[in-house]
């Protein structure tokens, strides 16, 4: 079960990085950043869960607090703000 | 184990092609957004290889001061390379 979960978590962030390689426009790299991140959190407790250390899960707690930042940052630099 | 090894090579080669699309972006904005990519890719390498730590600290300052650093810079200047 957990090499399925893995195989189609990997296929989903190549999926994501290939539209973050091959995307027209600065928004759709964005866009493909945070769809990476969002990906890279449910990675990090999938495999927390998977070592059976469950103080690894607090990584991904960290991370999914602090991961939106960048992305949020990027679309206000976009905007005109900052 | 063997899927291990399997993931931290796919891991590294995601790692290289994104360092290479970064480093050859004349968008400056474009290759912040590579570089958060690098920083996330590296978090879940250093994860796998049961460094929760440092990938706690790469999360942090990779995902959220280091972009923000950058952005804000890149507002100071020019967005455009020439």
């Amino acid at each position: 079960m957990i090499y399925f979960i893995v195989a189609v978590l990997s296929l989903a962030l190549l999926f994501a990085v290939i539209r973050g390689i091959n995307g027209p426009t600065a928004s759709d790299r964005i866009v493909a950043l945070d769809n990476l991140t969002t990906i890279t959190t449910a990675a990090l407790v999938l495999l927390g869960l998977f070592f059976e250390r469950y103080i690894y899960v607090d990584v991904a707690l960290i991370y999914g607090v602090l991961s939106f930042i960048g992305v949020l940052t990027m679309a206000r630099y976009m905007g005109g703000g900052l | 184990m063997d899927w291990m090894a399997f993931l931290v090579s796919g891991l590294v080669l995601i790692l290289i092609i994104s360092a290479v699309f970064s480093i050859m972006q004349k968008d400056l904005l474009v290759a912040v957004i590579g570089t958060a990519a690098i920083s996330v890719v590296l978090s879940i390498l250093f994860y796998l290889l049961q460094a929760p730590d440092v990938a706690l600290t790469e999360a942090a300052i990779g995902a959220a001061l280091s972009t923000i650093i950058f952005l804000i810079a890149i507002k100071k200047t020019d967005r455009f390379e020439e």
